[in-house]
């Protein structure tokens, strides 16, 4: 009905959200045999956490249907593929998994009929779910998950990449052994429970790893070397660097920033954009204080690279633009395109406007996040903790090349950055890329 | 007096004019030079004129005219004409504000009540301009020989001020001073609103006055009272001074 | 054909500042609330982002965010024998629509009553007898006092995370702030902003004639802030688009920035925009409402049972729809009998410009809706002795611009003509240079000015439109007069080259065609006695107790404050009643 405003992702919250995944409070599983009739309320409960832990919903749902019914298409380097219907339904769904076909495809990426799964499906990373959370997920997913009839797509990849079988071969040669433990440190409990988080339910490597040649990540944990979670870059955006270095990593944030960015998607020093904002909004959010403080524990355990520089703020630029003093380039198109949020500190406001100044992603080598940003705009989502949902407009229309350079250009080198300078062409590039019709304005 | 130059673009851009509206006719005109010497209608740098879509021939004509000597062009500053309001009202016609969108335009219309109860007359703004336009030019013809924009300057002001007054009487206005407060706001929105309604061309106005526009944000000014500003005007879509 | 829905818990007309509180108290109640909107879903964005925010044509001039008079208005007359003609267009004062209301496009300008504002009638009869008030004067006391309402004012104020700075914290006298204002329990969430220029002449000219200027409290947060919601608010740059527009910026609070954001979250309440309520249901006995009736954006008409109805539009609207609904004796002027109409009220304005030499860089376009400018309290409600000037009520004395937009804030010299060279001249030499002085002052109420419906003209959906009656009195005009020439005092000290006067003289009628402030009041009032107010003092209807109405519709006469915070504080002690007592109990909360 038109004249009814919902914004059905913004109303859940704690129960509710469990409920609104398909959760079934009533006697689970009419209808379909493969339940395991006994399943109790707090293994499925358990298991909707371990959905949440590894954000199922993000891949297996196309916003606005039914939960886990699939069909999102998944863009990847050789052609669209789409999730598959993961709910109990019998004729379309896993409703015929057993707990061995369920952990088979969940953990080693083969399918109930064999064949191999797109990497896509983070298996790699699911190796590390342990035996219970992957019982419980599997009892979440059998009766506590709305069983719906939705055929599956198939993908559009044409042949040869169309064929399965080389699948296989890419899972024997980049996939490590099976069921590998998640990382020790040091006898660290609260660090052990991240990694395991990290590494494997949460499968941050997918998007934080960079890959190599044939797609394949390059690190599975801290042990593999310092690619782990060292930053790559999808969608057009700049993936973060989550190790220790201070200006590209997390060197500069403490344990309880990290805590804050995952649970409410901002803190003192920046906020989420991209593809992580629904990870926060969808999963990060709902995880429980406690598995939150051992993530960031853990990724504070990761070194920063051995020519780490410390960020120290310059407020050169802080006291020109005070005085009106916009002789430099791009200092006039930043006060009039950004500094009423992000001020002419390059501070902004905590929790509220992300700093500039210091902030890994403005001194990230790879601009396409900054670009990104300035060019469509981004929104944070509203969250349990930090229900407003701030949003940057987009300067697309507003900005011509030149003054997009120039502008990330000004913000690179000022208030103590320190990256490279952007041109005008790496701007019209970047509009091609991300939208081909995305004009530069003509004014 | 005005300068050569400005004289010399007002001349070019009634050639512009002329050329841009097909089947004008000069009717009532007296001649070259109270034309030149009564409409300053050059937008200085303007390449191609603007083409009015709701005004007729006669009417663009008018409002050029008025529009000049409601903020006409001097050494003090750029001029309603220069700055594109003609184009802004001629716009503002085809929004939906000229169709009346934003008023209430249901009757009975009762004119004969206090002027502090508002303006009541039974035209939405396009059809205000129509019906107006129309009654000024036959009141111009009938007691001066000439439409509006055929007569000079002062003659002109003199017809705006019994306009304002109310004094003006018209055929089928009840309330004559109503279109002059129509009028002269519509002159002041295109001299003074954003550039991308059609006025306010390169923000004449705003460099004019000192107005910095669109940048709204003053976090560092606010901490510092009573220091000049030292910022040109920016532009919603960019434009920068 | 009409479509009956499923009953829920409450039922709330309208999505403004008190609909957005009722919904988020009645919904953290673990009631199912649903709110009907006639406007659209409005939110920071996309609909005013920066810089398309700052565009003056389609907020200040067009009115973007306000109630589309082709499809609404209201009908004004000025006496109770004359013609009401309709209010074509927006001028005198500002008709909210969408969701937000007025809370979006408010100033933000945010004030407490004074302790006497509450006890109007009583506190005047007291101390200067009954017969210093006129014999067609009908104000009236609420049923609650200042320190009854405190809580509820403070709760408001976090809420917004309203700056200022506090003049009395439980009795003691706190310099720099209001020393007129009621005893708070505590400061104002955030410091003030800084004051503009215009504000610090003002300020610095006050204080030589012995006067004690404070900053205006202002719900522009001159600091980030989380609200008891978790919803955070960004600080306010005294960008100079404020009032009439939405806040690009986060910082002037609105329901949006301070309660939907959190509401939308939540799985028991469900908003719906383009919903028009055309009337409350009744039961058959007239003693309950059963829920409403409203007009949906496909127009087709739906039934929305309910236990509990929230009427919370703004003010002209309530009052139209329970006269619409046939609750509540409708207001007679002839006998004074009835209470629905009764005491419509406005306020009164005068203001002065000032122009300095060309040296004064006074920049008048930085400024916010309320914050950085400097008021005197001075001459406000009964904070001075009424005895020798023979009028009662007052106003306060403010001095600062909201902002410069050169449309609506740019004033030229006296003398100077509206158009044409010397038009120009004048506007180009002193923009930069030129300042205001303002009196915001009370006006009360009477047996003439009152709210019916019009027997001829028709809104949109065919219904009657909302006729006002209303016209000044001599009290205000000789309170105007002793204010503004108070405040022209102030003006004098200033030492500007030149000013002007802009104010209301005896006989000079009510004109609609200047705005003075949106801040219509009345007809559906607050009080102690059926016979003579429409609801009690949770803003209960005395006649229907499961339906409660919300809005500056509940003051018996208009003060010379800003309305907001009065009525933020009513509503949440109303939400607090119908939380604590309605809901373990429901029917009347104060017995008739």
């Amino acid at each position: 009905m038109k004249a009814t405003f919902r914004r059905p992702a913004a109303r859940l919250g704690g129960v509710a959200f469990l409920v609104a995944m398909g959760l079934a409070l009533q006697p689970a599983g009419r209808g379909h045999a493969q339940t395991p009739a006994q399943a109790d309320s707090a293994l499925i409960e358990h298991g909707a956490y371990v959905a949440v832990l590894g954000d199922c919903m993000a891949c297996h749902t196309v916003p606005g249907s039914t939960s886990y019914s699939g069909g999102l298409p998944l863009a990847t380097p050789v052609g669209t593929i789409y999730s598959t219907n993961i709910t109990p339904d019998r004729q379309t769904g896993i409703g015929t998994y057993s707990y061995e076909d369920f952990e088979q495809a969940v953990r080693h990426g083969i399918r109930k009929d064999g064949k191999t799964l797109y990497p896509a499906m983070p298996y790699p990373d699911f190796r590390h779910i342990d035996d219970a959370d992957m019982h419980a997920l599997y009892a979440f997913f059998m009766s506590g998950v709305k069983p719906v009839h939705h055929q599956d797509n198939a993908p559009a990849i044409s042949w040869p990449l169309s064929m399965r079988w080389p699948l296989a071969w890419w899972r024997w040669m980049f996939v490590p052994g099976t069921n590998v433990p998640s990382a020790e440190v040091e006898h660290d409990a609260l660090a052990d429970r991240g990694a395991y988080l990290v590494e494997g339910a949460g499968h941050c490597g997918t998007c934080h790893t960079p890959r190599g040649f044939a797609l394949e990540q390059k690190a599975f944990s801290p042990q593999d070397g310092s690619a782990y979670l060292a930053g790559s870059r999808i969608d057009h955006y700049t993936v973060s660097n989550l190790r220790g270095g201070d200006i590209v990593g997390l060197g500069s944030w403490n344990e309880d920033d990290i805590v804050r960015f995952l649970q409410s998607g901002r803190n003192q020093h920046s906020a989420v954009f991209g593809g992580m904002a629904d990870v926060v909004y969808q999963s990060t959010q709902h995880m429980s204080e406690a598995d939150l403080r051992a993530i960031a524990h853990f990724l504070k355990t990761l070194p920063p690279p051995a020519d780490n520089r410390k960020f120290s703020y310059d407020p050169a630029v802080k006291q020109a633009l005070f005085r009106g003093d916009v002789t430099e380039r791009g200092a006039l198109d930043y006060l009039n395109n950004c500094a009423a949020c992000h001020r002419s500190s390059g501070m902004g406001y905590e929790d509220t406007f992300p700093a500039l100044a210091g902030n890994p992603v403005v001194n990230d080598p790879d601009p396409a996040s900054l670009l990104h940003i300035v060019l469509t705009g981004a929104t944070i989502p509203g969250t349990h903790v930090a229900p407003t949902h701030y949003t940057m407009p987009s300067f697309g229309d507003r900005l011509s090349d030149q003054e997009v350079a120039d502008i990330l250009t000004f913000i690179r080198s000022g208030w103590g950055n320190h990256a490279s300078s952007i041109d005008a062409e790496q701007v019209g590039k970047f509009r091609k890329l991300i939208a081909p019709t995305n004009e530069k304005k003509t004014l | 007096m005005p300068d050569k130059k400005i004289l010399k673009n007002r001349r070019l851009f009634l050639q512009q004019a002329l050329a841009a509206v097909p089947g004008i006719t000069l009717l009532g005109m007296t001649g070259h030079q109270s034309l030149f010497a009564s409409t300053a209608w050059a937008a200085p740098g303007q390449q191609t004129p603007y083409r009015p879509t709701f005004f007729t021939a006669t009417e663009w004509m008018f409002i050029n005219a008025a529009a000049d000597r409601l903020i006409p062009s001097n050494e003090d500053g750029p001029g309603a004409v220069e700055l594109g309001v003609p184009e802004f009202i001629d716009r503002q016609m085809e929004s939906g504000y000229g169709h009346g969108e934003f008023w209430y335009m249901s009757g009975p219309f009762v004119t004969d009540v206090d002027f502090t109860l508002g303006y009541q007359l039974q035209f939405t703004p396009r059809e205000f301009y129509r019906a107006a336009i129309a009654d000024i030019d036959q009141a111009c013809v009938n007691m001066h020989g000439h439409v509006f924009a055929g007569l000079d300057a002062a003659t002109q002001d003199s017809v705006l001020e019994k306009l304002q007054a109310g004094a003006l009487t018209l055929a089928h206005i009840a309330k004559p001073a109503e279109f002059f407060i129509q009028l002269l706001a519509n002159t002041k929105e295109g001299y003074f609103s954003d550039p991308m309604y059609g006025g306010n061309r390169h923000m004449g106005s705003w460099k004019m006055i000192g107005f910095p526009g669109a940048r709204a944000d003053f976090a560092d000014w606010m901490l510092q009272p009573g220091r000049v500003y030292p910022l040109g005007p920016v532009s919603i879509q960019g434009e920068k001074a | 054909m009409t479509t009956t829905l499923k009953s829920v818990d409450a039922v709330v007309i309208g999505l403004g500042w008190t609909g957005s509180i009722l919904s988020m108290e009645l919904a953290s109640s673990g009631l199912s609330v649903v709110a009907l909107e006639r406007g659209a879903y409005r939110d920071t964005s996309p609909d005013w982002t920066y810089p398309r925010a700052a565009d003056e044509l389609k907020y200040g001039i067009r009115g973007e965010l306000f109630q589309r008079l082709s499809k609404d208005t209201v009908t004004i007359r000025h006496a109770i024998d004359g013609t009401a003609v309709p209010y074509r267009q927006l001028n005198a004062f500002l008709l909210p629509n969408n969701v937000g209301g007025a809370g979006v496009h408010w100033n933000g300008q945010h004030y407490r009553p004074s302790p006497e504002d509450l006890k109007f009638y009583s506190h005047n009869v007291e101390r200067y007898g009954a017969k210093f008030l006129p014999e067609d004067m009908t104000i009236q006391d609420y049923d609650v006092t200042y320190d009854e309402l405190e809580p509820y004012l403070d709760q408001f104020e976090r809420l917004c995370g309203t700056s200022g700075q506090a003049g009395n914290i439980g009795g003691k006298i706190i310099a720099g702030g209001n020393p007129f204002e009621g005893p708070r329990s505590r400061g104002y969430p955030t410091p003030p902003l800084p004051d503009t220029e215009g504000a610090l002449r003002f300020a610095a000219a006050a204080k030589q004639l012995g006067y004690s200027p404070f900053p205006q409290p202002a719900a522009n947060c001159s600091q980030p802030w989380t609200n008891p919601y978790g919803v955070r608010l960004g600080p306010c740059n005294l960008c100079g688009y404020c009032e009439r527009y939405g806040c690009y910026l986060y910082s002037k609070a609105s329901p949006q920035t301070t309660i939907l954001p959190a509401l939308l979250q939540k799985s028991n309440f469900e908003m719906r925009t383009h919903s028009t309520v055309t009337k409350i249901n009744m039961s058959a006995d007239g003693k309950r409402a059963t829920g409403v009736t409203y007009v949906d954006a496909a127009g087709r008409e739906v039934i929305q049972p309910a236990d509990l109805v929230i009427l919370s539009s703004f003010q002209i609207n309530n009052v139209r729809l329970l006269l619409l609904s046939g609750i509540g004796k409708p207001y007679d002027p002839r006998t004074g009998t009835g209470v629905i109409g009764k005491n419509f009220a406005y306020q009164m304005m005068s203001e002065s410009a000032l122009f300095f030499d060309k040296d004064a860089a006074i920049n008048p376009f930085i400024g916010a809706g309320a914050g950085g400018q400097q008021i005197i309290d001075e001459f406000n409600a009964d904070h001075f002795d009424h005895a020798p000037h023979g009028f009662v009520g007052g106003g306060y004395i403010l001095g600062g611009t909201t902002g410069g937009r050169p449309l609506q804030q740019l004033n030229v010299p006296p003398g100077t003509p509206a158009w044409g060279a010397k038009w120009k001249k004048a506007a180009k030499e002193t923009y930069l240079h030129s300042t205001r002085v303002q009196t915001h002052a009370s006006v009360m109420s009477y047996r003439d000015a009152y709210v019916d419906l019009d027997p001829t003209y028709r809104n949109a959906l065919g219904q009657p439109l909302a006729r006002i009656t209303f016209d000044w009195h001599e009290n205000e005009y000789r309170m105007t007069r002793f204010v503004t020439d108070r405040a022209l005092e102030i003006v004098a000290k200033m030492n500007p080259k030149s000013h002007t006067v802009t104010m209301r003289r005896p006989g000079d009628r009510f004109n609609t065609r200047q705005y003075q402030t949106t801040h219509i009041t009345g007809g559906a009032i607050t009080g102690a006695n059926p016979q003579t107010s429409a609801v009690n003092r949770y803003c209960q209807s005395w006649d229907v107790s499961n339906l409660f109405v919300f809005g500056a519709s509940a003051f018996p006469q208009n003060l010379g404050y800003n309305p907001t915070g009065l009525i933020g504080g009513l509503t949440y002690m109303g939400a607090h009643a119908i939380r604590e007592q309605y809901l373990k109990s429901p029917g009347p909360l104060v017995s008739a």
